[in-house]
């Protein structure tokens, strides 16, 4: 098992897998940067997303170029109207981080009982087959729909750190997250920044949701499984620390595959809940990697 | 609707049940106290596919009944509980039957519910059937727990060694669900076929929430295996099969009876061709009620059904449940669960329209294996064993 053939293809595949996880991580992780809040109510947007992509591929016959963006837009207005109607009309009545934790939770789960209502509970796949061809590269299965996940996921992570660095609303939500009253001291809607969040985090996660329905099979209840690997890739990766949070769920979902070459399948799961636990007890601000020297040197005067 | 009739007819002709000379009409079943049967089955959850399906065709059963007459005048009438095939809400369900309808016997499925229920089965003496449900020590769960489907020792162990006779397999890896439904079964298969003479070189089971095999199958590919054994539910073994084909590994692969499914062919395409699935009730072929039960299914429901072996089984199971009703009460005896498992002991044999010859063994119920295998992306015959 020390193969290196079986280790690189461990580190593809668990790679590959990780992409839906890690575009999820980033949802959660940019919303909790700018908003403060552990919105959980994005389980319901990542029902929202698969079940209206499923909805318009199978029922209405539509082509993926059209069902992915009204997916994405239908997750969007969702996600807004949460802020609006909902997170903004707490924040007004200065609640407690409580009622926003329990009004997020309560959210994702009657979003999951509408759609249990209207799709049921057999798991469904976006596409008929959940196969895709597949080539061998130096001893390595890599698969067209690998290529496609991994292409998506950094295509995605990059834009969204250009939007970051280069947009004036990239620049305001930055803002927001570091004083969100200091910045609407400066002109800055933080009320904007908020739905501006809420945009792009339905954007990552119908990404994630297609790249995830392609493959496996997806329940109304699957999405609050995966927000707990969202949630556990902020906590290591480091509140506030977006891209850093994707980076955790690859390395998670990376050790979990590496894990199976050391113990049972069975245990895999268990992982996950080890690190929860060891994040929150050793870890409560996320794993810092130590700074480099370069800039440390850079930095000092002359 | 010709058509239909004529199912029907065959189907409580082919049952043997002897309730067509008892009333004439549905009008007569309408007359007196309904006989209740439970029904607990999982029709919202990962299993709903099948459970649903199950209870459509025992609510066909029990139509059949009641339109030829119910039981002695009595109308038989289903009282159905989902499950969801947890074992929590299995008990649940069980004690609602038991101490709140009073129902004295029900019918139910899925190992983990199976044995879940049966402490509530003995305590509340009521008499449990599993139908479908196939863990060996379902046979060892007390005096009121009965099962209708042959337990997982019958065709598991005909599969193993088939593998290993016919099929000229030596090296089989065994992947299963770490729960009720997969590690006895495993156990089984690996004790089987190594018995034969053969060496299995993988044990592994997986987590039941996992949708990610990857790293359990690179495994087995070093392993190198000649022959793949699944045996997991209907949301993870095409999964595995899936994965499995996408890393380049070409063995065969074979599972139980619920790989039988049309949906596990679509979702897999060619990669499903050379699959095995047993089935332990007889196909088309074999069995002449039911080309007209698919009929009639696909008229009523306008799909084929998932898990049809299943499924043939649970439509029988009703006819059955009639049968004890009805020997209970030709007896002048209260239908309780001392009475019906008396009645199920005592006739002993039953001869099920789409199932063909049953005989209760005690705790076991011994059926022919019929193998299939997946040619031209459908299921075709392989074998039958006989046990």
């Amino acid at each position: 098992m020390t193969d290196p053939i079986v280790l690189l293809q461990i580190l593809w595949t668990g790679a590959v897998t990780a992409s839906s996880y890690v575009l999820l991580t980033v949802a959660f992780s940019l919303t909790q940067k700018v908003t403060g809040l552990w919105n959980f109510a994005q389980a319901g947007t990542m029902g929202i997303a698969f079940y209206a992509m499923y909805f318009l591929l199978n029922d209405l016959g539509q082509p993926l170029f059209a069902a992915l963006p009204v997916a994405a837009a239908l997750a969007g207005a969702s996600g807004i109207a949460t802020e609006v109607w909902g997170l903004d009309v707490l924040r007004a009545r200065n609640s407690g981080n409580l009622t926003f934790f329990i009004f997020t939770l309560i959210l994702a789960e009657l979003i999951i009982y509408i759609l249990t209502l209207l799709f049921g509970t057999e798991p469904q796949t976006l596409f008929p087959s959940i196969l895709s061809p597949v080539h061998i590269v130096g001893g390595i299965a890599i698969g067209e729909w690998d290529l496609w996940a991994v292409g998506i996921t950094v295509g995605a992570l990059v834009a969204l750190q250009l939007f970051l660095r280069l947009s004036n609303d990239g620049q305001f939500l930055i803002a927001v997250a570091d004083n969100a009253r200091l910045a609407e001291l400066y002109g800055i809607s933080a009320r904007r920044a908020y739905c501006v969040t809420a945009a792009i985090a339905a954007v990552l996660i119908t990404l994630a949701m297609y790249l995830f329905g392609a493959r496996s099979g997806i329940t109304p209840n699957s999405s609050m499984e995966l927000i707990l690997t969202a949630v556990i890739g902020t906590l290591l990766g480091g509140m506030g620390r977006v891209f850093m949070g994707g980076l955790a769920s690859l390395v998670l979902a990376l050790i979990q595959s590496y894990s199976v070459l050391v113990i049972g399948s069975r245990w895999q799961n268990l992982l996950i809940y080890g690190f929860l636990f060891v994040a929150i007890v050793v870890f409560p601000r996320g794993i810092h990697l130590p700074r480099r020297r370069l800039r440390l040197h850079a930095a000092q005067p002359g | 609707m010709i058509t239909k009739n004529v199912a029907r007819r065959a189907l409580l002709q082919g049952a043997g049940v002897g309730l067509a000379g008892a009333f004439a009409g549905r009008a007569a079943a309408q007359g007196k106290e309904p006989l209740k049967l439970g029904i607990t089955e999982p029709l919202t959850g990962s299993e709903a596919g099948y459970g649903a399906d199950f209870v459509t065709a025992m609510r066909m059963a029990a139509k059949d009944v009641n339109d030829q007459g119910g039981i002695n005048g009595h109308p038989l009438e289903l009282v159905v509980i989902d499950t969801q095939a947890s074992p929590q809400l299995g008990i649940n369900a069980a004690n609602r039957l038991a101490t709140i309808d009073k129902i004295p016997m029900f019918i139910t499925a899925w190992s983990a519910v199976v044995k879940a229920q049966a402490p509530v089965a003995n305590r509340e003496k009521v008499l449990e059937l599993s139908v479908g449900a196939n863990a060996p020590d379902i046979a060892k769960l007390g005096d009121y727990v009965y099962t209708l489907f042959p337990l997982a020792e019958v065709d598991v162990t005909a599969l193993a060694k088939y593998t290993y006779d016919k099929l000229g397999k030596r090296r089989a890896a065994v992947v299963f669900i770490n729960n009720e439904t997969g590690i006895d079964a495993a156990k089984l298969y690996k004790t089987t076929f190594e018995g034969a003479g053969g060496q299995i070189v993988l044990f592994e089971a997986y987590d039941p929430k996992a949708t990610e095999f990857s790293g359990m199958l690179l495994k087995m590919r070093a392993a190198n295996p000649d022959m793949v054994h699944v045996h997991g539910l209907l949301v993870d073994t095409p999964l595995i099969i899936a994965q499995m084909r996408q890393l380049g590994m070409t063995q065969r692969v074979s599972s139980y009876s619920a790989g039988y499914n049309p949906k596990l062919l679509a979702q897999l395409g060619p990669a499903a061709e050379g699959f095995i699935v047993t089935s332990l009730a007889p196909g088309v072929d074999d069995n002449k009620n039911l080309p007209g039960f698919l009929e009639r299914w696909n008229n009523e429901v306008k799909r084929p059904p998932n898990g049809l072996p299943y499924l043939q089984y649970n439509y029988d199971s009703v006819l059955i449940a009639a049968k004890l009703y009805k020997y209970v009460l030709d007896k002048n005896q209260e239908p309780t669960g001392d009475t019906l498992r008396d009645a199920l002991l005592a006739i002993r044999e039953f001869n099920g329209p789409l199932t063909g010859k049953t005989i209760v063994d005690g705790h076991h119920v011994n059926k022919p294996v019929y193998l299939l295998t997946v040619e031209n992306g459908k299921f075709v015959p392989m074998a039958k064993i006989e046990s």
